[in-house]
């Protein structure tokens, strides 16, 4: 009962904090009246941020649907700016997806596999070890003289930082399981294949949460990193081509869209595996 | 008692080193250095099939590391200050650790006090869990506007991310730590500022220097993309030149040698943790 009142004290001031950072923010609007360049303040309240901030992102849409772009001459919109918006939204979350799928259920298969026994385990221990200590960030250059700087490569880079991520995390878990559950199942006769089925996969999913939600972060650093170099299309790509003309306003804005959306996944992922872990004792529900 | 208990195993960990670093030698694992040349040995293959421009061999690689270490001319023409590697890494090294020095210090500070004042917790906390769930990448043209090309937007971003990590971890350690302690060193009379020197931070500190760890495994790679977004030198710039004239052996090259800083600078750091938490068995 104290519990639930305080939990919700907490939420309410939070909302409170968050409340008065963008109050915050407008009065350094009006105070702080400075421009990046004529016409562009360098702090966009927020009654220029949700209309003419908004407005200038139609420059980014990149036609179709029947709605003309800027660049063939056609007035800025709203029905534009929310198409480039949502469209460019969609690329990144579409990169992101893909690679976190793709990502995870590689980097899991192969952990799985690694761990099938001690001496695989052994084999792939150092060179795993040296995979995770390159810098992910640092390899996005390589990836695209790979793949190229479209779709393909920002996927895989994606999905080359969860897989290195969930693999080692796989592994750790796969260690860590409980001896007494293998040679239990064991003794009942498990073959291995039903050993991995029915105990390991199960007891590792409460190891696995952490990783999940450590390689969402990396996932979005990923994305985030491979469209600020060079992609043509996404969240990234508006940052990096505002910042160019340095066009504050609209990077605060997209800035704020990719806030919202990182905190919208942790919090569904977290959910998600919250209800998977249903099962766990509490101790192991981190 | 304690006090003679701690000095007498500090001396036996000095006098053991040599003696341990043998131990070490000999646990090594034949299936770990058959496990490196196996993964060398799938590169090579690799390198049979692919065209160079892809895929350069893992010896073309190391001999490029070596002779790009102390003098690569080439990079000067792309507007790298210093023509080599050596320069570059000093310099991403140099930033790095300022940055993980200011931001562990902000971290720790306002992490420990956090977990001590309600009214703080509750006002920080939602910033701080934050900052954590975005990626900070997001914030980096905006340094690049307001502090300009150079040392200090790299560092800034490098600074948040460390000083979210270690607050998370310092508040973590400071909120588990069993009150007995802080409520037996109350009972016997001890002021606030005994409280904080012999209770909470030795109690604290392995903990801290654990995620003192993680963030400084993220911090290369968040220092190396911040350099590639805007800067005169560092391994960043290096890359983003090579990239630039499409030299995935140099690339290779210089991830290499990134890497390998990062691997020594984590086992130095993992030294450092052991002599300074030697007391704790958690930091074992």
């Amino acid at each position: 009962m104290i519990a639930t009142t305080r939990a919700r004290r907490g939420r309410w001031i939070s909302v409170a904090v968050f409340l008065a950072l963008a109050v915050i923010w407008q009065i350094l609007s009006m105070v702080y009246t400075v421009e990046a360049q004529p016409g562009e303040p360098m702090i966009a309240g927020w009654q220029i941020l949700f209309t003419k901030t908004f407005l200038t992102l139609s420059d980014y849409w990149q036609g179709g649907l029947g709605v003309p772009t800027v660049a063939d001459g056609a007035e800025r919109s709203y029905l534009a700016a929310l198409l480039s918006v949502l469209s460019h939204s969609a690329d990144t979350i579409g990169r992101m997806a893909l690679g976190l799928l793709l990502g995870g259920a590689v980097g899991l298969l192969l952990g799985l596999a690694v761990s099938w026994s001690r001496w695989t385990r052994r084999l792939f221990d150092w060179p795993l070890q040296f995979l995770r200590t390159l810098p992910l960030l640092a390899m996005v250059p390589l990836f695209q003289l790979w793949f190229g700087t479209y779709f393909l490569g920002e996927v895989l880079f994606v999905a080359y930082g969860i897989a290195v991520i969930v693999f080692a995390g796989a592994v750790n878990a796969v260690r860590n399981v409980p001896q007494i559950y293998i040679d239990n199942a064991r003794s009942l006769g498990a073959s291995r294949w039903t050993l991995y089925r029915t105990v390991i996969l199960p007891a590792i999913f409460p190891a696995m949460r952490s990783t999940i939600l450590l390689s969402l972060g990396a996932g979005w650093s990923a994305v985030l990193g491979a469209e600020y170099l060079g992609a043509q299309s996404g969240l990234g790509f508006i940052i990096v081509y505002a910042q160019q003309f340095a066009y504050l306003d609209r990077m605060f804005f997209i800035a704020l869209l990719f806030i919202l959306y990182t905190s919208i996944s942790y919090w569904a992922i977290g959910r998600l595996s919250a209800r998977l872990l249903a099962w766990a004792p509490p101790s192991q529900r981190r | 008692m304690s006090l003679t208990a701690r000095s007498k195993t500090q001396s036996d960990l000095s006098g053991s080193l040599f003696s341990r670093l043998k131990t070490m030698l000999a646990a090594l694992d034949p299936f770990q250095i058959a496990g490196v040349i196996l993964f060398v040995a799938i590169w090579q293959s690799l390198t049979l099939r692919l065209p160079a421009i892809i895929l350069p061999t893992p010896l073309g690689v190391v001999e490029r590391l070596f002779a790009d270490f102390l003098s690569a001319p080439a990079l000067s023409y792309y507007g790298v200050s210093e023509a080599n590697l050596y320069g570059n890494l000093i310099y991403t090294a140099e930033n790095v650790a300022v940055a993980v020095i200011a931001g562990s210090v902000i971290g720790i500070l306002t992490g420990l006090l956090s977990a001590r004042f309600g009214l703080m917790r509750a006002i920080v906390d939602p910033i701080m869990m934050t900052a954590g769930t975005v990626p900070i990448l997001v914030a980096a043209p905006f340094l690049l506007i307001w502090f300009g090309v150079g040392r200090a937007s790299a560092v800034c971003l490098v600074v948040f991310y460390v000083a979210v990590i270690l607050y998370v971890f310092a508040q973590r350690a400071a909120t588990n730590l069993d009150p007995v302690y802080e409520e037996s060193a109350r009972t016997l009379g001890a002021t606030p500022r005994q409280m904080v020197r012999d209770i909470l931070v030795p109690a604290t500190v392995p903990e801290i220097l654990g995620g003192l760890r993680i963030a400084l495994a993220g911090a290369w790679g968040l220092e190396a993309i911040a350099e590639l977004l805007g800067s005169q030198s560092g391994v960043g710039k290096v890359l983003e030149a090579l990239a630039g004239a499409t030299d995935p052996q140099g690339i290779m090259a210089t991830l290499l040698a990134l890497g390998l800083t990062a691997i020594i600078v984590d086992a130095l750091a993992a030294l450092a943790v052991s002599r300074a938490a030697s007391w704790s068995a958690s930091a074992r």
